[in-house]
């Protein structure tokens, strides 16, 4: 079955942890839980006491009658016990259900915090790297999936004491009739070993074609306006349908393995109800004094009685193991080492803005440098406009000084401080960045701003909105601020999105600036506003503008022309252009449309 | 009515689509081979589970009488019948096994096919994280209804039944305190499914917003640690999973107090007097006694599996309600496989066109005006202005609200989907690239383009060299978000091939 694996492959940050490390990190979270699992276990206990009781109840019952002739008194005793015996149970296993309920509820949502914090710690190139899909499946269904397990453990260790409890009190009744009984013991427990041999692996390929499955269906909604423009609805149908029979095939043999566990355990049971009746019998008629009718009876009842505690404890492996392998996929998420290192945690009350690189190292992929002994200084306030080619490196700059990304070598320094010892939260706080593609929340565009600082007041948004370009730009919003933006800003145009992102920035009022400016989405009238609102954004800050507009560019102190990870030019736009230069060819090539006179001249054509 | 949809493909089966249970009844028995040979499965293996118990009584006969003969039979009856029982269960449960996963497969295809077909309008509305839930988490609930849900429905009904009629087989009478509790039975198993179902649903939908929420937490990542915002979204987060913990810990206490088993051990004691009494009367053996009392046990089990199989199956229903509800979505446009096909020259035309979006806000007032053939016009305006929303009419991404566009003197309405928009390119603001490789991203509107052409209209968009550089050329997957690019050169990309 070769080919159902293919394509199986984990993800990077997968790790194999034994399941002695697996069962001491659920342990641990199940600590601050410890007296409901321990009502829990006790009550699974006593519910399995009760449950023995009642056969052996009705056993001595059987007796009785055979000897004396039953009396009222006899039978209203007998009848309360036995009724007695049924309502315990029912009071015990109702506890049970209700605190491990609650035990479970409690781990989960524990377990799915450390996920979601741990998934927030990553550096982008763990983003980068995985789909968001998959990681939502850890950090939201995988973590249900290990936590459920301690349900199972407690389960496992009460029904493990019935088990001895039962076979001592049967001991004591008929030797030969226990032994029959325990010898069945081997086969349940070695078919229980067998499944879980079989049951960890097929459900660790269900859990990733499951994964790949939700990818693939997020990517189609995510991208169906472009798979609407193209018309290649068939071409994602038809790779839909090779993923989802995929899926179909690997699932139905995990399934096929869990359904077929109880039959084959029921199978090796029947064998021994059928010896027990036989032999028990055998023993019954040939000495009586050795074992009555009634604990003959017992015999039978009691090995459905220990029958069921060893599936489940058989079971229990199969199911265990399903918890685990969950488990291993969120620890994998939680324990990812992160790329990013820090040496220091020194938090930035105030941040002037100086950032300079040193000698620095900078790739994504090993071997495909980025940047190599990189040298730039910046000075606090200044503006700065990174001009290049595509793949030049000059958004890596702006990602570095973010602090997105792992560098190799050398070292970042903001105010003389290294980036790699600073309280990375406390400094992002004072970083405002756009990003080239706008991300909103779904929400308002009050929200969407306010977002750059939460204790904001609305008339503190308000302002801020008001100063990117007088806030000429709210009218055209349907209900202004309280617009509400879309999933991701849909019902916002690009140019929009940018403005609120500007406002968002303001509110922030970070010490440095840092903006990747989207290659094509904004329209000459548009860009006069975002122009205003840069002014803004950008007076008395350190920005960095990863730039494509002429208009940015030109109101710079300083550009930087980079080609290949290298600065080959600087200078203000007319040094620059009087130098007749690598930056004098991209203006005239790339930028001189843009000026004024350009967008003059096209609305002429317009009009 | 067949609706509307965008895309079509022949419907492998004819599904009934008017409510959630018909429609998953009608997913179980496009397959109903499978699933009768299941309900089979189990008729014969309760038959002989229940059996067995009064072969056992037999067997007991036998030890009071001591007579070898008849206990060496019985005993060989049970092992027989016993081993029919389990070979006619695993038959059962890979059948339902085998229905189950094709339901998943099935339901997920035809909501796929749905997701395909709907409008843009339609996919503006929803969130891609409430679309993946359904797609994923109820699809599989819905197989989980079916097995184990719908298996422990059988366990429950044969279970329940064959007993029952097997002690009326032995004596009449002491059917009657099993008739009260089948009553008291159903009663206490509707009131505990009432109690359910709202925590159920309510359940559902907290994990499919806290599932949406941590998606958009993921996707716009950049911006949450650009704003140092982590904190916010981990609020956000806990929110949404700690409701999640309290339906979860309320449906836990309801399920606790399911009273089916309560009144399950009242009918055991009660059964075990009813039978001395007889037994006394002179009415009924040691040997009758045995095997009732072993098929009040054979009852224990579908009792206590109701629980799980009336949540199971609910939690199903709640599932295929919210896939059904996207798959029955009306959307308003259709494929137009009957419209008119052909070669478009190019000549555009928007007569008084105006629009608005559900919102009822205009966004567009009465626009007219005539592009001929190989025509280059801009339009411009401010954001906001409604540029992209004009040319989003000409490939029909969205309907015009009043006036027409004509395409070549043809009304857009009136063209083949298909013909319509394979021959409109359109570079999107948003690159959104594909998680396939560099050459299928560039082909994406050709599917089949030769590496030469791939090649050259990458050269084209000065796209050829970068690629070049990369680790595995045309071959080199993009990531999801094609991340790994830079902006200027995922923009190339979307520069694709046409057909």
């Amino acid at each position: 079955m070769g080919f159902i694996m293919d394509g199986l492959d984990a993800e990077a940050y997968d790790r194999s942890y034994s399941d002695r490390q697996l069962v001491k990190r659920i342990l641990a979270y199940f600590r601050p839980e410890g007296w409901r699992i321990g009502v829990v276990a006790l009550a699974i206990f006593l519910t399995s006491v009760v449950n023995t009781a009642l056969p052996v109840v009705i056993s001595n019952g059987l007796d009785e009658l055979g000897v004396t002739h039953p009396t009222p008194a006899m039978l209203i005793r007998l009848m309360l016990i036995v009724t007695a015996l049924g309502v315990l149970g029912w009071t015990f296993n109702a506890f049970r259900q209700w605190l491990s309920a609650a035990a479970i509820g409690n781990v989960t949502l524990r377990l799915r915090e450390d996920a979601f914090d741990a998934v927030t710690k990553r550096d982008m190139s763990f983003y980068d790297q995985f789909p968001s899909a998959k990681i939502v499946s850890r950090v939201t269904s995988d973590t249900q999936q290990f936590s459920q397990t301690v349900g199972l453990v407690t389960d496992l260790m009460s029904q493990f004491l019935l088990v001895v409890l039962l076979i001592g009190y049967l001991f004591s009744v008929n030797v030969t009739m226990a032994l029959i009984t325990l010898a069945l013991a081997p086969f349940i427990i070695v078919t229980a070993l067998g499944f879980r041999k079989i049951a960890r692996a097929t459900i660790t390929q269900s859990r990733r074609v499951n994964a790949e499955v939700s990818s693939h269906i997020q990517e189609t909604v995510s991208g169906i306006r472009i798979a609407k423009a193209f018309r290649q609805e068939q071409a994602i149908y038809d790779d839909f349908l090779d993923v989802n029979s995929r899926s179909y095939r690997i699932n139905l043999r995990t399934g096929y393995t869990f359904s077929s566990i109880f039959p084959i355990l029921n199978l090796v049971a029947g064998i021994g109800t059928a010896a027990l009746v036989y032999f028990g019998g055998r023993i019954t008629i040939d000495s009586p004094n050795l074992l009555t009718p009634g604990q003959w009876y017992l015999f039978i009842q009691g090995l459905a009685l220990f029958w069921f505690p060893l599936t489940s404890i058989a079971s229990f492996w199969s199911q265990f193991q399903l918890g685990l392998a969950a488990g291993e996929r969120v620890f994998a998420l939680i324990d990812a080492e992160a790329k990013v290192v820090q040496t220091g945690n020194l938090t930035l009350e105030h941040v002037g803005g100086e950032i300079e690189f040193k000698h620095l190292d900078f790739g994504y992929v090993e071997g495909q440098p980025v940047l190599s002994d990189f040298n730039l200084h910046i000075r606090q306030g200044e503006s700065l406009a990174l001009v290049g080619h595509t793949g030049s490196g000059k958004s890596s700059i702006g990602k570095l000084v973010a602090r997105f990304y792992e560098f190799q070598g050398g070292d970042i320094a903001v105010d003389g401080i290294s980036l790699r010892t600073v309280n990375l939260d406390s400094y992002r706080s004072k970083l405002g960045i756009v990003t080239q593609t706008p991300f909103l929340f779904d929400g308002t565009v009050r929200e969407n701003i306010r977002y750059g600082r939460a204790s904001a007041s609305d008339a503190e948004v308000e302002a801020a909105a008001m100063q990117v370009a007088n806030g000429d730009w709210l009218s055209v919003l349907a209900q202004g601020l309280d617009t509400p933006v879309g999933e991701r800003g849909s019902a916002l145009s690009m140019g929009q999105r940018q403005l609120v992102c500007l406002a968002r920035v303001v509110l922030q009022d970070p010490a440095i600036f840092i903006l990747d400016e989207a290659t094509a989405s904004v329209d000459p009238l548009t860009e006069a506003l975002i122009q205003e609102g840069l002014d803004t954004v950008m007076k008395g800050r350190t920005s960095i503008v990863i730039a494509h507009r002429l208009s940015t560019i030109k109101h710079s102190d300083r550009i930087i022309v980079l080609r290949e990870g290298e600065i080959i030019e600087q200078g203000t736009h007319d040094e620059l252009i009087q130098k007749d230069g690598h930056y004098a060819e991209l203006y005239n090539t790339y930028f001189r449309h843009q000026s004024l006179e350009y967008i003059e001249s096209a609305k002429d054509m317009v009009a | 009515m067949a609706l509307k949809s965008e895309f079509f493909v022949q419907p492998a089966y004819p599904y009934d689509r008017s409510r959630p249970i018909r429609w998953v009844w009608s997913h179980i028995w496009r397959y109903k081979r499978l699933f009768l040979q299941c309900v089979a499965g189990f008729i014969i293996g309760y038959t002989s589970f229940s059996y067995a118990r009064i072969l056992i009584g037999q067997a007991a006969d036998a030890i009071i009488n001591a007579d070898p003969a008849a206990l060496a039979s019985a005993g060989l009856a049970v092992l027989l019948i016993l081993l029919l029982d389990s070979l006619a269960s695993l038959a059962g449960s890979l059948s339902i096994e085998t229905v189950a996963q094709r339901m998943e497969r099935d339901g997920r295809q035809e909501l796929y096919e749905a997701l395909l077909g709907k409008s843009q309008t339609w996919h503006d509305r929803q969130r891609v994280g409430d679309i993946m839930a359904r797609a994923t988490d109820d699809m599989r609930q819905m197989n989980g209804m079916i097995n184990p849900g719908i298996l422990f429905m059988l366990d429950m009904m044969l279970g329940i039944t064959v007993p029952v009629i097997m002690i009326a087989s032995i004596r009449l009478e002491l059917v009657s305190l099993l008739i009260v509790f089948v009553l008291i039975y159903a009663l206490a198993v509707r009131r505990y499914a009432r109690a359910l179902n709202p925590v159920v649903n309510h359940q559902r939908s907290t994990f499919g917003a806290m599932n949406a929420g941590l998606e958009e937490t993921i996707v716009g990542i950049e911006v949450v640690k650009a704003s140092a915002q982590e904190a916010f979204e981990r609020r956000k987060f806990h929110l949404n999973a700690k409701a999640y913990r309290d339906y979860f810990a309320q449906q836990g206490r309801i399920e606790a107090r399911y009273l089916p088993m309560f009144f399950y051990a009242l009918l055991t004691g009660g059964v075990f007097m009813h039978c001395m009494l007889l037994f006394a009367a002179g009415r009924l053996g040691v040997a009758e006694i045995v095997a009732v009392m072993g098929l009040i046990g054979v009852m224990r089990f579908p009792v206590f599996v109701s629980i799980f199989s009336f949540s199971l199956v609910q939690l199903g229903i709640a599932s295929a309600r919210r896939v059904l509800e996207i798959i029955n979505a009306e959307t308003a446009m259709d494929e137009n496989a009957s419209g008119h096909a052909a070669v478009m020259q190019g000549g555009l035309t928007f007569e008084n066109v105006t629009f608005t979006f559900d919102d009822g806000i205009p966004i567009l007032k009465n626009i007219s005006f005539d592009v001929q053939p190989g025509q280059t016009i801009a339009i411009v305006g401010q954001t906001g202005s409604g540029k992209s929303t004009l040319t989003d009419l000409i490939n029909r991404t969205y309907d015009t609200v009043a006036g027409r566009i004509l395409i070549d003197g043809i009304d857009v309405r009136d063209w083949n989907m298909a013909s319509l928009r394979s021959q409109i390119s359109r570079i999107e603001q948003d690159v959104f690239l594909f998680s396939r490789s560099i050459a299928e991203n560039i082909a994406f509107g050709a599917p089949g383009t030769p590496q030469e052409d791939i090649e050259r209209a990458a050269r084209e968009a000065q796209a050829h060299d970068f690629i070049m550089a990369l680790p595995d050329g045309y071959n080199t997957v993009i990531g999801e978000r094609g991340v790994t690019l830079s902006g200027g050169q995922r923009q190339r990309l979307a520069l694709r091939v046409r057909s």
